[in-house]
């Protein structure tokens, strides 16, 4: 069973009318390790989780779970599968000791097994001393663990962790990040997607780059930013319309990239102490003032900058 | 297994909700108390007026023994050569006035005519034989009360009357019989001053001589059942508005419960649950099973604290088993059924405001249109154009005492409804969470 991958996706499209939310999508994600779906929203990542999930069933494609496929074996996909939606799915007027007992029973938990299991995972997230207050008077970093805690319940031998960290404070993100770490070092394998780079990065053993439905690449971190040629990128903001002078820096050697977004202009270099002295005399060649610099050391931003041409943000 | 745990679930949730237990149990135990209490006022203190029930009466009585009873005795103060005439009296007193609208009729045909064509709501056809009958040992005293069937409160009122007069006159008719028994052939010719005497000394013991006369009843032709012969005036009225609040309510409860389907899929606690190793027709029974219990909860809380606070009797136990479960099995249904057309909880307010409303009321229409006879007919054709309606008649039945079949024959009506709407909202569910 070792060698079965985790999760095997193979070629999944999902279409809703004229909008192709995932097109082609496929990879593989090893047992025991976090595997990131990173992309902005709309991207198509939870739809592909909520394919994975047997929520949704694909056009086309087919995906297979610790080797349940999702077309023809959604029961077993889903005993095997812990879920932790995008969106907080409790019921606030229950307790979260009730919260976890109900799930539990949904999960096939009976008996002492369930109230043990309740027990232990209310421990995991931290809420022992208040798991018979009602969820709906925690805060919202409480919430968000109590919603992790229901996918633990099962011991799931993977989990899928959809966008966990919107919307909560610094300090609950964290214990987020570090609980995401923890699952992993007990063996389970974790499907989890984000927007943020800083996370992916920080979690991941592979992540897979998405974009308007597509995979845009797949590796580990390291193999992503080689796809730039480690290029350092240089965020510039001017004092008035940088049409002119941003052709002027394209012809510069060194630039291998220039593109603008929202009054920032992005420019990927190979060397910035070399490009940053022309970029600037070709700004006061055409009487405009660079207002701010930014150097940025290549990243995911990076790589998903040079893979779809814009920034990665929400 | 799962279902019923889905079920708890939910009504741990419903019963948690302060509001909805308002709804549930409060809202309508308070609109009847409200009722009680204004109806008790009428007998206290006499400020409310009723419609005027319109009773035509058709005085056949020939007479018989006369009974020479004292005009004192009689309200009005009127002169009472036969037992016809003794009851024409009363219910032409003074005290009668605010009540009933007495017209005469000159044969029991004309009588039966004047309801059919509602120019009265009750007609009291007093035999030829009557007082004869009453002097009778072995005879059998009876009035034909005829009424228009599809009212209520009228009727009832008159039933009232006529039922606590009759008893009382049953009372006389016993001392009557032993004094004949009794007394010598040639005494016979005093059985009027035994009446008179024995009409002295029960209002002896009355501070209310006019009460005390017509506080009697005795059987009358239609009107045997003895249970329903106990019902009292008040009850006759608060029995049938607290049914429909009840009805109304479990209505209400029926289609809020169903509604967190809607409310789990808003939540995404429904969703959520899909991806647990549950089947979606584990789910949807569930949350089915939830309506229905929380529903019938409702219901039997509501029967018991309504017989409890206000003595109201609902019928016999199987009428009332098969009414209770006519009422739950159709506003669960009925929720299913309507929440299945909504696309979210927004709607509901529509829903709620409108469609329960609307087919609430119409269905209560013939509770409230009961002093009406025009009203009350067409109530009567409109209310069963809803579900609430047939829930109401089964109530209604129940309550009057009719035979089981037609208690039965109501109900199974209900499922059939229920089964109609149970089909189209589960199937039309389970075709949205395919």
């Amino acid at each position: 069973m070792d060698h079965v991958p985790a999760i095997e996706v193979l070629d999944l499209h999902k279409s809703f009318g004229e909008n192709k939310a995932v097109q082609g999508v496929s990879f593989e994600v090893t047992q025991g390790e976090i595997f990131s779906l990173l992309g902005p929203n709309g991207a198509g990542k939870t739809t592909t989780i909520s394919m994975l999930s047997c929520l949704l069933r694909p056009n086309n494609g087919d995906a297979r779970v610790m080797g349940h496929s999702i077309r023809s074996d959604a029961m077993g996909v889903k005993s095997v599968l812990g879920v932790v939606p995008q969106d907080i799915a409790l019921y606030e007027d229950l307790t979260a000791r009730e919260n976890l007992s109900f799930w539990g029973k949904m999960y096939n938990l009976r008996g002492s097994k369930l109230k043990s299991r309740v027990n232990e995972v209310l421990g995991v997230i931290g809420l022992r001393d208040r798991a018979n207050e009602r969820v709906g008077k925690y805060s919202g970093g409480m919430k968000r663990r109590v919603n992790i805690g229901v996918a633990l319940l099962h011991k799931p031998k993977v989990i899928y962790m959809d966008e966990p960290t919107v919307g909560i404070d610094p300090q609950s993100r964290r214990n987020i990040l570090d609980s995401v770490v923890k699952l992993k070092d007990e063996g389970m394998t974790v499907l989890y997607t984000t927007h943020y780079m800083e996370e992916a990065q920080e979690l991941s053993d592979h992540i897979a780059i998405m974009d308007h439905g597509k995979m845009m690449a797949c590796g580990t971190h390291e193999e992503l930013v080689k796809l730039v040629g480690q290029q350092t990128r240089i965020d510039l903001t001017l004092n008035g319309d940088g049409i002119n002078v941003m052709k002027m820096w394209q012809e510069i050697e060194g630039v291998s990239r220039v593109s603008a977004e929202d009054g920032l202009v992005t420019v990927l270099v190979a060397d910035s102490n070399q490009v940053l002295p022309h970029l600037f005399e070709a700004a006061a060649h055409l009487s405009m003032r660079i207002t701010s610099v930014d150097i940025r050391e290549p990243n995911l931003e990076a790589v998903f900058l040079h893979l779809t041409g814009r920034a990665l943000r929400d | 297994m799962k279902a019923f745990d889905i079920a708890l679930k939910d009504m741990t949730r419903s019963f948690r909700s302060a509001f909805a237990v308002v709804f549930m149990f409060i809202v309508p135990l308070l609109v009847t108390g409200m009722f009680y209490f204004m109806f008790g006022n009428i007998a206290s203190d006499g400020e409310f007026s009723l419609p005027k029930t319109k009773v035509v009466i058709a005085n056949l009585d020939e007479g018989g023994p006369k009974f020479q009873v004292n005009p004192k005795n009689i309200p009005g103060g009127k002169k009472a050569d036969t037992m016809g005439d003794l009851i024409v009296s009363i219910l032409q007193s003074e005290e009668m006035t605010d009540l009933i609208e007495v017209t005469f009729a000159p044969s029991a045909e004309a009588a039966r005519t004047t309801v059919d064509s509602q120019n009265a709501q009750v007609a009291i056809i007093i035999p030829s034989d009557f007082s004869h009958q009453f002097a009778d040992v072995d005879g059998e005293a009876i009035i034909e009360f005829y009424q228009d069937p599809t009212l209520t409160i009228g009727p009832a009122i008159m039933r009232a009357i006529l039922n606590r007069f009759m008893d009382g006159m049953a009372g006389v008719k016993i001392a009557v019989n032993v004094f004949l028994d009794e007394a010598d052939t040639n005494q016979y010719a005093m059985v009027g001053q035994v009446v008179q005497l024995y009409l002295k000394d029960s209002l002896a013991e009355s501070d209310d001589p006019a009460g005390e006369l017509l506080d009697v009843r005795a059987p009358s032709n239609g009107q045997k059942n003895e249970a329903q012969e106990s019902q009292n005036l008040m009850l006759n009225i608060i029995g049938p508005i607290m049914g429909g609040m009840m009805v109304f309510y479990a209505f209400y409860t029926g289609t809020s419960v169903a509604q967190s389907i809607l409310k789990e899929e808003e939540e995404q606690t429904l969703p959520r649950l899909f991806t647990t190793p549950t089947s979606q027709a584990t789910i949807l029974t569930g949350k089915l099973l939830s309506v229905f219990m929380t529903v019938c909860v409702q219901v039997i809380v509501l029967l018991i604290a309504a017989h409890l606070m206000f003595g109201i009797q609902w019928g016999d136990i199987l009428s009332v088993v098969l009414m209770a479960a006519g009422i739950i099995l159709t506003a669960s249904s009925f929720g299913i059924f309507v929440n299945s057309f909504l696309k979210n909880t927004k709607q509901g307010g529509v829903v709620f405001g409108g469609v329960l409303t609307v087919t609430g009321m119409m269905g209560m229409i013939k509770i409230f249109a009961m002093n009406s006879a025009i009203a009350n007919k067409m109530g009567d054709t409109i209310s069963l154009l809803v579900p609430q309606g047939w829930a109401i008649r089964g109530l209604m039945q129940s309550m009057n005492g009719e035979p089981i079949n037609s208690v039965l024959t109501t109900v199974l009506i209900s499922l059939v409804w229920s089964t109609a709407f149970f089909i189209i909202g589960v199937w039309r569910f389970n075709r949205r969470y395919v």
